[in-house]
């Protein structure tokens, strides 16, 4: 369970990027965060696992006060939590098994790691996770030989491997083309489904969001102006999160 | 489980290519070292010549820097550096002024492949000639003194100013050339006015570059007597003079820094 | 500055053109740095070149050209295989510390001034010193021999690479970095996966080029006593010409040599 408690950031130059959030999300939810670009909502979803640090409020990930942790117990929050990023992140040049293998790196110590001394159970993890997503025969391929649709699930498959509880992905899809899209989307769901892992995504297009999302937060100017179910939302709610009615490209269209 | 086990045995292994390669390397290495006849009383003694280098810097000589008390000015490291900086600076004028022809005829573009390819080589060898050999050579003829240095640097560098100009001038852009041809200009209006524009400032880059070299070539030089700094880094380093030494010192990393500073700046200013 | 009047009685001013003062700048400089070159036409003897040329080139007094060339296998193979082994043991030293220095100087990765800057200083420090002038001081500190000619290899390699590797650091994509951040990696575990695989391929390519660069060196360096051909040089440039004519043929053939497997290893490499 993840708890926003007056939380805002304001970064070194100056710019308030969340202004009293207030939020509580339960296990095996997943939120679709919608708003302009700028909102405030990468902030929000980076503050999740410490990617930056809030300025103020409290921030609980199971009733653990996370602003205050450092070090080994940042880690392991970190290594519990996976994350997915728009340009998927990948190291270009290396396996698609050694990426997924990263995602075990926090559980051990650092000078085996660095030898690539994994145990057989988390090759075997890497390897599985890469089964689910259903690309294992791309296993020893160069991760920059793949497509970006492929590339977006390596990168799943190492959130995967982390065996994390919550998946933070900040616009997912925003490079994909739409048919690979849903595809990735579609995965999500099933993930978040089938291995009951909460699911927090920033999404551009906002009838992806409502399609896949059970609940919507709508973000203005750092602050949240909209928190409810998917079927809630109407078009008077979305002029009220975006400030005017929805552009052309902040819908995918059928 | 049952793919992902098989998948784990196709898994190729790279650690066998990575181990014989490192153990080649630390292999070879131990062989290069055990060629090396060890003088283990001076490896003993590094801690005493240490303290003794530590001394010489901190008693560095100021008047021998200055040229004043009882060194007359052109003895002084002050001069020695400025003698230095003139071999280095008129070295490499000459070599960019000699190395232009020579870039034509290694350029693929101008000259052709043929005639390129011999370009090319006469390049090569300029440019693997042992600097301090060409010296040694060019000594008998100019003397032991500064003009040696230049000369030297000049020749020298032109091995590596003529390859760098010939790419500067493959890889411009052509079509102008063809507009020249167009309004029938001969060879030389379409150097004039078609590639010297284009390749000014990668030519004029390239040159600063080559200068940096060059300042720490000409330190070297002196070493054999092609005037500057060198001459008088050697006769100190053979009484071990440490103070000497350091004064020396001091000027080649306050000169190499400069150089390096003003002609990395001007660089920026050039692209 | 120039002014033009056309037929239409329209005027145009073109305006001065700076390259002008960059002319005079560098004539001024030619000029000046010129009065420190000593230029006297009585003293210079080119037919001297022909002569040394020649006494390099052609074997001495009643030596034989059997004697010329058979003299690079019979006494040049050791100082030869000298100066391959100090290039390579101090490429490889000298590239391997040039590592943490390179990632302290690297502004993406280590983010306080407080360390990259002391960095980048003590890199440029070595930078300076040309390699034969640090070889003259490791003599001093372990005598002559290939030893100190591997100590001035490996500081002379230190300097350039470290330069040359933190600069291809800091292009590198740091999106993998933050990647490995976000699943709890610790700082060299982010170095090792996201950032060593994205630089390992020049790493490798600038080795072999700085071998290349010092096997060109240390051929000079045996003449302030670090070994290899050039001690062979030093000893015989008083009264042994053509001894010093068949050391540079022989450095001629391996620099070529190692020049183009140098290439040819770093095309393969891209
Ligand atoms: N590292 C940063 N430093 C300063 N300002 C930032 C930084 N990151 C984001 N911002 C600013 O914070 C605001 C919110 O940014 P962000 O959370 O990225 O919005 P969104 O993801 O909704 O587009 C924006 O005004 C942005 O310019
Ligand atoms: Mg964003």
């Amino acid at each position: 369970m993840i708890k926003f408690v007056d939380v805002s950031k304001t970064y070194p130059n100056g710019v308030k990027a969340l202004r009293g959030v207030n939020l509580e999300v339960k296990d095996g939810e997943f939120v679709g965060i919608i708003g302009l670009s700028g909102a405030g909502k990468s902030t929000l979803l980076r503050s999740i696992n410490k990617m930056i640090s809030i300025t103020s409020g409290k921030l609980y990930i199971d009733d653990i006060e996370i602003s205050s942790i450092r070090g080994k117990e940042l880690r392991m929050l970190r290594r519990s939590i996976g994350m997915i990023f728009q340009s998927f992140n990948l190291v270009k040049r290396m396996s698609v098994y050694n990426n997924v293998l990263t995602g075990r790196v926090a559980y051990h110590p650092t000078f085996k790691t660095v030898f690539g001394l994994f145990p057989k159970e988390d090759k075997l993890m890497a390897l599985e996770s890469l089964d689910t997503m259903g690309i294992l025969e791309k296993a020893f391929t160069r991760a920059d030989q793949l497509s970006g649709g492929q590339q977006q699930r390596v990168a799943l498959a190492r959130a995967l491997t982390q065996k994390p509880k919550l998946i933070l992905a900040d616009e997912p899809v925003a490079s994909l083309d739409p048919i690979t899209t849903v595809q990735v989307m579609d995965d999500f769901a099933r993930i978040n489904r089938d291995f009951g892992i909460t699911v927090i995504a920033n999404m551009h297009h906002v009838d992806l969001a409502l399609k896949y999302a059970t609940r919507i937060i709508g973000i203005k100017d750092g602050e949240v102006v909209f928190d409810g179910k998917s079927k809630e939302i109407t078009d008077e709610k979305l002029v009220q999160i975006y400030g005017r009615s929805l552009r052309h490209d902040e819908v995918l269209g059928e | 489980m049952r793919a992902a086990e098989l998948a784990l045995k196709r898994k190729p292994k790279r650690w066998v290519i990575n181990l014989v390669f490192v153990g080649a390397t630390v292999a070879a290495m131990v062989y290069s070292f055990a060629g090396s006849t060890i003088n283990w009383t001076r490896v003993r003694t590094i801690g005493i010549s240490l303290r003794v280098m530590m001394e010489g810097f901190a008693d560095l000589q100021w008047d021998f820097f200055f040229g004043t008390g009882i060194f007359r000015f052109e003895e002084g490291v002050i001069y020695l550096t400025l003698v230095t900086l003139a071999v280095a600076f008129i070295g490499t004028f000459m070599g960019a002024v000699l190395a232009i022809p020579f870039g034509f005829l290694a350029s693929h573009n101008i000259v052709g492949k043929r005639v390129a390819r011999i370009g090319e080589a006469i390049l090569v060898i300029i440019r693997v000639f042992p600097e301090i050999v060409l010296a040694l050579i060019l000594l008998k003829g100019f003397g032991m003194n500064a003009l040696t240095g230049v000369m030297t640097i000049g020749i020298h560098s032109i091995g590596m100013l003529g390859k760098l100009f010939a790419e500067a001038i493959d890889n411009m852009d052509k079509s102008p050339l063809e507009a020249l041809d167009a309004v029938g200009a001969n060879a030389w209006q379409k150097i004039r006015y078609g590639i010297i524009p284009q390749v000014a400032a990668d030519v004029s880059s390239i040159t600063l570059y080559r200068l940096d070299i060059n300042v720490r070539s000409a330190t070297v030089l002196g070493i054999i007597g092609a005037g500057g700094l060198g001459a008088s880094l050697i006769l100190a380093a053979d009484s071990w003079s440490w103070n000497i030494l350091g004064t020396i010192l001091l000027a080649i990393v306050i000169m190499v820094l400069t150089v390096d500073a003003i002609s990395s700046y001007l660089r920026g200013k050039l692209v | 500055m120039s002014k033009f009047t056309l037929t239409n009685g329209k005027t145009i001013v073109k305006p001065f053109n700076k390259i002008w003062i960059i002319v005079a700048c560098v004539a001024l400089l030619l000029y000046l740095f010129s009065r420190f070159i000593p230029f006297d036409p009585t003293f210079i003897k080119l037919d001297q070149l022909k002569v040394i040329l020649e006494k390099m080139f052609t074997p001495k007094g009643n030596r034989t050209w059997n004697d010329y060339f058979m003299y690079i296998p019979k006494s040049l193979m050791r100082p030869l295989q000298e100066t391959i082994n100090m290039s390579f043991a101090g490429t490889i030293i000298g590239s391997l510390i040039a590592v943490p220095l390179a990632v302290l100087s690297a502004k993406n990765i280590v983010k306080t001034k407080f360390i990259y800057i002391p960095a980048r200083f003590l890199m440029n420090l070595f930078r300076t010193i040309p390699a034969m002038i640090l070889a003259l001081i490791a003599v001093f500190f372990v005598g002559t021999g290939i030893l100190s000619g591997i100590i001035a290899i490996t500081l002379f390699t230190f300097g350039i690479m470290s330069k040359m590797l933190y600069e291809v650091i800091e292009t590198i994509d740091m999106n993998p970095v933050e990647a490995l951040e976000s699943t709890g990696a610790t700082k060299v575990e982010s170095l090792r996966y996201a950032v060593m695989p994205q630089v390992l391929p020049m790493f490798v390519s600038y080795l072999i080029y700085i071998f290349e660069i010092n096997v060109r060196a240390s051929t000079i360096l045996g003449y302030v006593g670090a070994g290899g051909i050039g001690t062979v040089i030093k000893d015989n440039i008083l009264y042994n010409y053509d001894r010093v004519g068949a050391s540079v043929l022989l450095m001629l053939v391996v620099i070529l040599f190692v020049q183009m497997l140098s290439s040819f290893i770093r095309s393969k490499l891209q």
